[in-house]
């Protein structure tokens, strides 16, 4: 019963969000809504407007009109800390980690990032709870092993994840992939996908990605974007088999 | 967020190796213990090292200059290190120290603790001011701006000859005493002033140390490491930014101060755009972003600087050449390159 409410909640709502590059328009009057807990894909075609959905979501973009809402409290225009600071965090396509940092170290500075910046009179190994919450984010994305490696030292695959780890140390309440298994073998995209099934329902995730088993094991609701608009949504199934997405994006493939 | 069973086991491994991360030292080889030790922030090696330092250069003097300018290094390398910010204007900071100092001690007080106080407030107030203009602006940006507050700077001194003495600089700075508790020493003899120095050094050293190790220090680290990571991570970086300059501005400042007493004097050229240059070189040559670096850079640079003069007059192409060899063969520093090279041995 209270899940059932707990679902119902909206978590993130987007009114007519449009983006104009000049002549372009990125993303075309976007009405979009998220309930909490959900598992959002966000599926189309290169240049369909994702990533700049994503980016004015999280505030690297300041949308041309529209409004965003995330908790009930509008958002639109926001600095990226302070929509960070709400509890929307974001893994990027390209990862973009602190190279001179070792892993451990990564996800530590993005546990602190909820109770201190400017404490500079005690020793950051004395905080046990970042030290523990570090511990666990690593166990969970499965680098425990390489803690003390720097970050520029990884493979493309353990960047990934600690992308992905380094989102979840913020402790967000919405998180936000963008496409988490680009570039990465068979065996590290199994990884992930387990990876990022086992996070809890209390997190919200909306997810970009092309590939297609992915998308269709992982969500409980698709949007595919065509052009900056919403072509469609709805369940993977009805996703499958809806004509228009087939012809435009799926390219007749049978999924 | 994850299942229980994974949070049980990773409270445990923190609970036992997380609580202090800096490991134990057995089951260390040799080369990881020197790997420690190198790192640069073994501070009583670091001590014992500024204990013996002066009877190892040719004269005292030479080793003042050296731990004064170190000291400059020391804090224009938070800026350009560990915050990663390559500004032009560090001479506005130690000038503005020194020139503080001196002017207090010779028309207000004659006490050093409070002369050498109000140069250190001076720089720090004014890189609250020079950084809350620039640190909007990245890169060659931010570097042009600091150099260009850094020259106005230079010529309201210039400018200013009753106060600052203009071209002719603060001459005939008194040398008053060292008062404490009551007692009075005379701290000029080479040596005495010297460790003199070494005090203020060494405060700065610990509190550095501290402030690297400290939430503060990794998220600076974070910052020049990736922006706009750090940005989606929820801090405000140009806040941290602007701190870290203040920071490195206050204690190039003290160092100013620490020069105006070594001198007796402030020339012009303190506030001069080549001071900011030759702390830079200093910082490259030690390795920046280390913590000794900064140091051993002023070090290698005042030696030469003291070898060379004494050769010929041309010296400055030869450090010129020098500098430019080291930019192109060791560029992580003098010290990073030792650094990196113990970091290889210990993996193997």
């Amino acid at each position: 019963m209270s899940k059932a409410r707990r679902m119902a909640a909206e978590i993130l709502k987007t009114i007519k969000l449009t983006k104009k590059f000049g002549g372009l328009t990125a993303t075309n009057s976007i009405d979009f809504s998220i309930k909490e807990g959900a598992r959002h894909s966000i599926i189309g075609p290169n240049g369909a407007g994702k990533s700049t959905f994503f980016k004015i979501i999280i505030g690297e973009l300041r949308p041309s009109s529209g409004r965003v809402i995330f908790l009930n409290q509008d958002i639109t225009g926001l600095p990226q800390t302070a929509i960070s600071r709400l509890g929307i965090a974001v893994a990027y396509q390209i990862p973009s980690v602190f190279h001179q940092l070792t892993v451990f170290e990564n996800v530590r500075v993005a546990a602190q990032s909820r109770k201190t910046t400017f404490n500079f009179w005690s020793r950051v190994r004395s905080h046990k709870e970042f030290i523990d919450q570090s511990f666990h984010v690593l166990e969970s994305i499965g680098l425990s092993d390489l803690k003390d490696r720097k970050a520029a030292n990884l493979s493309h695959g353990d960047r990934k994840r600690l992308e992905i780890g380094i989102a979840l140390a913020t402790q967000p309440k919405l998180l936000l992939l963008d496409e988490p298994t680009a570039g990465l073998s068979p065996t590290e995209t199994r990884y992930i996908i387990e990876l990022i099934k086992q996070i809890s329902q209390d997190l919200t995730i909306i997810l970009v990605e092309h590939k297609m088993k992915v998308v269709m094991e992982f969500s409980d609701t698709i949007t595919v974007l065509y052009y900056g608009g919403i072509l469609a949504q709805g369940t993977p199934d009805e996703i499958r088999n809806n004509e228009e997405v087939r012809r435009v994006y799926l390219g007749g493939v049978k999924v | 967020m994850i299942n229980k069973a994974s949070i049980k086991e990773a409270m445990g491994k923190g609970s036992s190796g997380g609580g202090d991360l800096q490991e134990p030292m057995r089951n260390q080889s040799i080369w990881q213990k020197l790997a420690v030790l190198v790192s640069g922030k073994s501070l009583f090696f670091i001590f014992a090292f500024f204990v013996i330092f002066p009877f190892i250069v040719p004269y005292k003097a030479l080793a003042t200059q050296i731990i004064i300018w170190g000291l400059f290094a020391l804090g224009y390398n938070v800026c350009l290190g560990y915050a990663g910010m390559l500004s032009f204007g560090h001479a506005a900071f130690f000038g503005i120290g020194a020139y503080t100092t001196g002017i207090i001690l010779i028309r207000l007080w004659g006490n050093l603790w409070f002369s050498l106080f109000s140069g250190f407030a001076s720089a720090l107030v004014l890189a609250f001011i020079l950084g809350f203009l620039s640190i909007k602006r990245r890169g060659i940006y931010f570097g042009m701006l600091t150099l260009a507050f850094a020259q106005l700077v230079y010529f309201i001194g210039f400018q200013w000859v009753d106060l600052t003495g203009g071209d002719n600089g603060l001459r005939s700075i008194p040398a008053v005493p060292l008062s404490f508790f009551g007692f009075s020493i005379d701290i000029y003899s080479p040596l005495r002033f010297y460790f003199f120095v070494l005090i203020f050094v060494g405060l700065s050293l610990l509190m550095l140390n501290l402030l690297l190790e400290s939430p503060f220090g990794h998220v600076l680290q974070a910052v020049r490491e990736n922006d706009r990571r750090a940005k989606s991570c929820g801090y405000e970086t140009s806040s941290v930014r602007w701190l870290a300059f203040i920071i490195s501005g206050g204690i190039s400042g003290l160092a100013g101060g620490l020069y105006a007493l070594y001198l007796h004097f402030v020339g012009i050229e303190s506030l001069y755009w080549t001071t900011s240059g030759q702390v830079v070189m200093m910082t490259l040559l030690g390795g920046m972003g280390t913590f000794i670096g900064p140091f051993i850079g002023a070090g290698v640079f005042l030696f030469l600087e003291d070898v060379l003069s004494r050769l010929t007059t041309n010296w400055m192409i030869f450090l010129g050449v020098i500098f430019v060899l080291c930019v192109l063969f060791f560029p992580t520093g003098i010290w990073g390159t030792i650094k990196d090279h113990a970091m290889r041995k210990e993996k193997g």
